[in-house]
C-alpha cells in the first residue's frame, strides 16, 4: 500500500519487531481482515483506531495467536516476530502467547489471591526456580503495573476484590510477569472511569521502555495521547498508517480524515 | 349432586359470568370501548373469577372435611371393645366400606332407601345382600357397625346437600356481586391481576403444604416408633435382626449397619459418577466441537431417562456376575473375595453410572457459566487448555461442582431399586466392598412389603428410617444449595 511505503522510508532505521504481510483472515465466509500490511517498532507504542467491526481487534488477536481458540478462524499471509513467522507449523502457539502477552477488554483477574494472578504465568512455563524468585517476579511485575503500593499489604487477597481500574492494572501485571516482548492490549480502558484510564495511560507509556505496545481503541484523544504510531482500519483494510501526530493532524486518505473529524463510524 | 356435576355447574357459571360481565361493561360505557378503564374481557375474567374461585376453594375444603368430620361423630357408635388406634381405624374402614356398599345397593334398585336406612343386623343378612350387588365384606356385621354406616350415611348425604347448595351460592353470589360493581370506571385490569397473583400462591401453597404433610406423616409415626423401641437402641444399636410377629422373640433394630451399607454404597456409585461425570463435562464444554456436543449431551442424558429398577435388573444380572468371575472363588483373580452376586460393589458400580449424566450434565452448567474471559485470559497468558482447566476454570467453578456433586450424593443415598436388586438385603457391618450389605431404603422397602401390621415396631421402624433419611438428604441439599448460591454471586 502506496502510505505504508512512506511510513517504511521514515523509519528505515528503526528496528522492526512485528511485520505483516498481505494478512488476510476469514471467519467462515465472512472476510475480516483485507490484505494487511504493517511494521511495527520496538520499544513503541503503535494504536489501531477505526469503527466498530473494523477488525482492527481481529488482527490484534492474529498477532498472538488468540485467533487459533476460534474454529471457523482462518489466517492466511505472513505474520512476523523478529523475522520468525508465527504461524510456521513449527511454531508453538502457547509458547508464542507467553512471548507476546495479551490484555483484554474487560478486566478479568481470575478467581484467585492478587499474588497468585500474577505468579500465574511465571508459573505455567517455569521462570522461577524457587519461591524468593516468584516473589521477586510478582513484586516487579506489580510495580511495574503501579499497583504494588496499593497491593503490598493484601497480596493474598481476592484478586477480583480490587476496583476496576486496580483489576486492569493487576491483568497487565499478570501479563507483564512472563517478561513477553510484546503487549497487545484490546481496549484496555473501555471498562473504566477516567480517573483508572488516566493511570492506565499513564502507565502504558512507561512500558513503553521495555515492550513493544499495541493498542486497540475506540478513543482518538486517547490513541492520541499514548501512541506514537497509529493505524487507521476501516472494513477490514488498513487505510493508513504512520506517526500518530501526523495522522490525526494531517491524514492523507479522505477516509481517515472523516473517521477523525467524526464523519464516518 | 356428585362433584363431577358440581364442577361443570360451576364451570358454566363462570361462562355465564363472562358473559355477561363484558356485556354489562360494554353496555355501561354505551358500546365504546375506549370509554372503559380495562378491556372488557377484563370485566368477563373479573366476574368468572369472583364466582368461580372462592366456590372452589369451599368445594375442595368441604369435600377433604367432611369424612374426617363424620367418621369422628360415628366412632362414638362403635361398643365393640377396641385395642388401640390401630384396631380402631380397621373398623372404621369397615364403617365406611359398608356405607359405600349400602349406596350401591340403593343405586342398583337391591334395596329401597327406606330398607338401607332401617335395616337391622339381626333382622337382614346385610353381608348377603351386598354381595349380590358385588360390594365383598370380610366379615359378618355386628349391629354397632351397621349404625355407624347407617349414620354415616345419612351424614354424608345431609353434608352433600349442604355443600351443594353451599357452593352454587357462594358462586351465583361471587357473581352477582361482580357483576354488581361491573361499570366503565371499574378497575377490572387490577382487580383480576391480584385474582390471579391468588390462583398462583394458592397453587404454590399446595406444594409447600403437601411437604409439610409428608414430614409430617414421618414425625407422628418416628415419634410413635420411639414409644414402641428405644431411640438409643435404634441409633447406636450395631445390629439389624428384625423378627416378625408370630416367630416370636425380640426385633433388633439398630440403624448403624443400614446408615453404613448407604453411604458405603454411595460412596463407591461417587467415585464412579464424580471422575467420569467430571471428565465427560470438561470434554463436553471445553473440547468437543458444536456437533460432537449436540450428539454426545443428549446422549448422555438419555442415561437419565433410563428407569431405576432396569438399572437394579442390569447389577442383578450383569454387572454382579461379572464381578463375581473376576473376584470370585473360581474367578480369574482367583481370590475369593466374592461369594454371590450382589455386593456393595455391584450396586455402587451401577448405581455410578445412573449418576454420571447428574454429575455431568449440572457440572456442565457450571462450567459454562465460568465466563469466557478467563479462559482468553489464562491461554493468552500461554497456558494450554487443560492448563487453563485445571488452574482457572474448575477453581473458579468448584463451588457449584460441590453443589452437583452434593445433589448427586443425596440421590444416591435415596436410590432403592438398584440396592434392593444389586446390593442384597442382610444388613451388616463390614468393610469389604464384595460382600453383600443392605441400605435404609432397601429395609424401608421390606419392612412394608407384604402383610405389615401398623402397631409393631417392626413397621413403624420403616418411619424412622424414612425420618432419618430425610433428614440426611436435606441437610446434603441445603448444604449444596447454599454453595451453589454462594458461587452465583461470584460473578454477578
Amino acid at each position: 500500500m502506496k502510505d505504508l511505503n512512506l511510513t517504511e522510508k521514515s523509519h528505515l532505521m528503526s528496528d522492526t519487531k512485528i511485520s505483516a504481510k498481505g494478512v488476510q483472515v476469514y471467519y467462515g465466509d465472512n472476510h475480516a481482515i483485507k490484505d494487511v500490511n504493517v511494521d511495527i517498532e520496538d520499544k513503541t507504542v503503535t494504536a489501531f483506531i477505526g469503527p466498530s467491526g473494523c477488525g482492527k481487534s481481529t488482527f490484534l488477536r492474529t498477532i498472538n495467536r488468540m485467533n487459533d481458540t476460534i474454529d471457523i478462524c482462518r489466517v492466511e499471509g505472513d505474520i512476523l516476530i523478529d523475522g520468525e513467522d508465527i504461524y510456521d507449523p513449527a511454531v508453538d502457539p502457547v509458547q508464542l502467547r507467553a512471548k507476546v502477552g495479551m490484555v483484554f477488554q474487560k478486566p478479568n483477574p481470575f478467581p484467585k489471591s492478587i499474588y497468585d494472578n500474577v505468579a500465574y504465568g511465571p508459573k505455567i512455563h517455569g521462570l522461577a526456580r524457587n519461591k524468593a524468585e516468584l516473589d521477586e517476579i510478582v513484586e516487579k511485575s506489580l510495580r511495574k503495573a503501579a499497583l504494588w503500593n496499593e497491593a503490598k499489604d493484601r497480596l493474598q487477597a481476592p484478586g477480583t476484590g480490587l476496583s476496576g481500574g486496580q483489576q486492569q492494572r493487576l491483568c497487565i501485571a499478570r501479563a507483564i510477569a512472563t517478561s513477553p516482548e510484546v503487549l497487545l492490549m484490546d481496549e484496555p480502558c473501555s471498562a473504566l472511569d477516567p480517573i483508572a484510564t488516566a493511570q492506565v495511560e499513564e502507565l502504558i507509556d512507561e512500558l513503553r521502555q521495555s515492550f513493544s505496545v499495541v493498542i486497540v481503541t475506540h478513543s482518538m484523544q486517547q490513541a492520541a495521547r499514548v501512541s506514537q504510531k497509529t493505524a487507521f482500519f476501516h472494513l477490514g483494510n488498513l487505510v493508513e498508517f504512520g506517526e500518530t501526530d501526523k495522522i490525526f493532524t494531517n491524514p492523507e486518505d479522505p477516509r481517515t480524515e472523516s473517521y477523525i473529524s467524526g464523519r464516518i463510524g | 349432586m356428585p362433584i363431577l356435576t358440581l364442577l361443570v355447574v360451576l364451570a358454566i357459571i363462570a361462562v355465564a359470568g363472562y358473559v355477561l360481565g363484558r356485556r354489562r361493561a360494554m353496555a355501561s360505557a354505551d358500546g365504546d370501548m375506549r370509554k372503559l378503564h380495562s378491556l372488557p374481557s377484563y370485566y368477563g375474567y373479573n366476574a368468572a373469577l369472583t364466582g368461580l374461585v372462592p366456590a372452589a376453594l369451599v368445594l375442595a375444603v368441604w369435600t377433604i372435611a367432611q369424612p374426617m368430620v363424620l367418621q369422628n361423630n360415628v366412632s362414638d357408635m362403635i361398643t365393640t371393645e377396641v385395642a388401640d388406634d390401630g384396631a380402631l381405624s380397621l373398623i372404621m374402614s369397615d364403617v365406611r366400606r359398608l356405607a359405600d356398599g349400602l349406596d350401591t345397593a340403593v343405586a342398583q334398585g337391591a334395596l329401597t332407601p327406606a330398607e338401607a336406612a332401617n335395616m337391622t343386623a339381626e333382622g337382614t343378612d346385610v353381608r348377603g345382600t351386598l354381595a349380590d350387588v358385588g360390594v365383598a365384606l370380610g366379615s359378618e356385621v355386628s349391629q354397632d357397625v351397621l349404625g355407624a354406616a347407617q349414620a354415616y350415611r345419612a351424614g354424608s348425604a345431609t353434608g352433600n346437600l349442604i355443600k351443594t347448595v353451599l357452593v352454587l351460592l357462594i358462586a351465583i353470589g361471587g357473581t352477582a356481586f361482580a357483576l354488581m360493581k361491573t361499570t366503565a370506571t371499574f378497575r377490572a385490569r387490577n382487580t383480576v391481576e391480584r385474582g390471579v397473583m391468588a390462583v398462583l400462591i394458592a397453587a404454590a401453597s399446595i406444594a409447600i403444604l403437601t411437604t409439610i404433610g409428608i414430614v409430617l406423616s414421618l414425625v407422628f409415626n418416628t415419634v410413635e416408633f420411639f414409644r414402641l423401641y428405644p431411640a438409643m437402641d435404634f441409633f447406636f444399636g450395631t445390629t439389624w435382626q428384625p423378627s416378625f410377629s408370630g416367630r416370636g422373640g425380640a426385633s433388633e433394630l439398630g440403624l448403624l449397619p443400614l446408615l453404613w451399607g448407604t453411604l458405603y454404597i454411595s460412596f463407591v456409585a461417587l467415585l464412579v459418577a464424580v471422575p467420569i461425570g467430571l471428565f465427560a463435562a470438561i470434554y463436553l464444554s471445553e473440547y468437543a466441537g458444536p456437533r460432537v456436543r449436540a450428539f454426545a449431551k443428549p446422549m448422555l442424558e438419555v442415561l437419565a431417562g433410563i428407569p431405576t429398577i432396569v438399572y437394579g435388573l442390569f447389577a442383578l444380572l450383569v454387572v454382579g456376575p461379572m464381578l463375581k468371575d473376576v473376584f470370585g472363588g473360581d474367578g480369574a483373580l482367583g481370590v475369593a473375595w466374592m461369594t454371590g452376586d450382589r455386593s456393595v460393589i455391584t450396586a455402587g458400580l451401577v448405581m455410578g453410572i445412573m449418576l454420571i449424566p447428574f454429575v455431568s450434565s449440572l457440572s456442565d452448567d457450571i462450567i459454562n457459566a465460568v465466563p469466557q474471559s478467563m479462559r482468553d485470559g489464562s491461554l493468552g497468558l500461554g497456558a494450554t487448555p487443560s492448563e487453563t482447566i485445571r488452574q482457572v476454570v474448575l477453581p473458579a467453578a468448584l463451588p457449584g461442582i460441590v453443589g452437583a456433586i452434593l445433589l448427586a450424593a443425596s440421590r444416591a443415598i435415596g436410590e432403592t431399586m438398584i440396592v434392593v436388586l444389586g446390593a442384597g438385603a442382610a444388613g451388616r457391618l463390614d468393610l469389604n466392598p464384595f460382600e453383600a450389605m443392605t441400605t435404609v431404603t432397601a429395609k424401608i422397602v421390606s419392612q412394608l412389603t407384604g402383610d405389615s401390621d401398623f402397631s409393631s415396631p417392626e413397621a413403624l421402624v420403616a418411619f424412622a428410617l424414612g425420618m432419618s433419611l430425610f433428614v440426611i438428604t436435606l441437610g446434603l441439599n441445603v448444604f449444596a444449595l447454599f454453595i451453589v448460591r454462594k458461587y452465583r454471586e461470584q460473578y454477578e
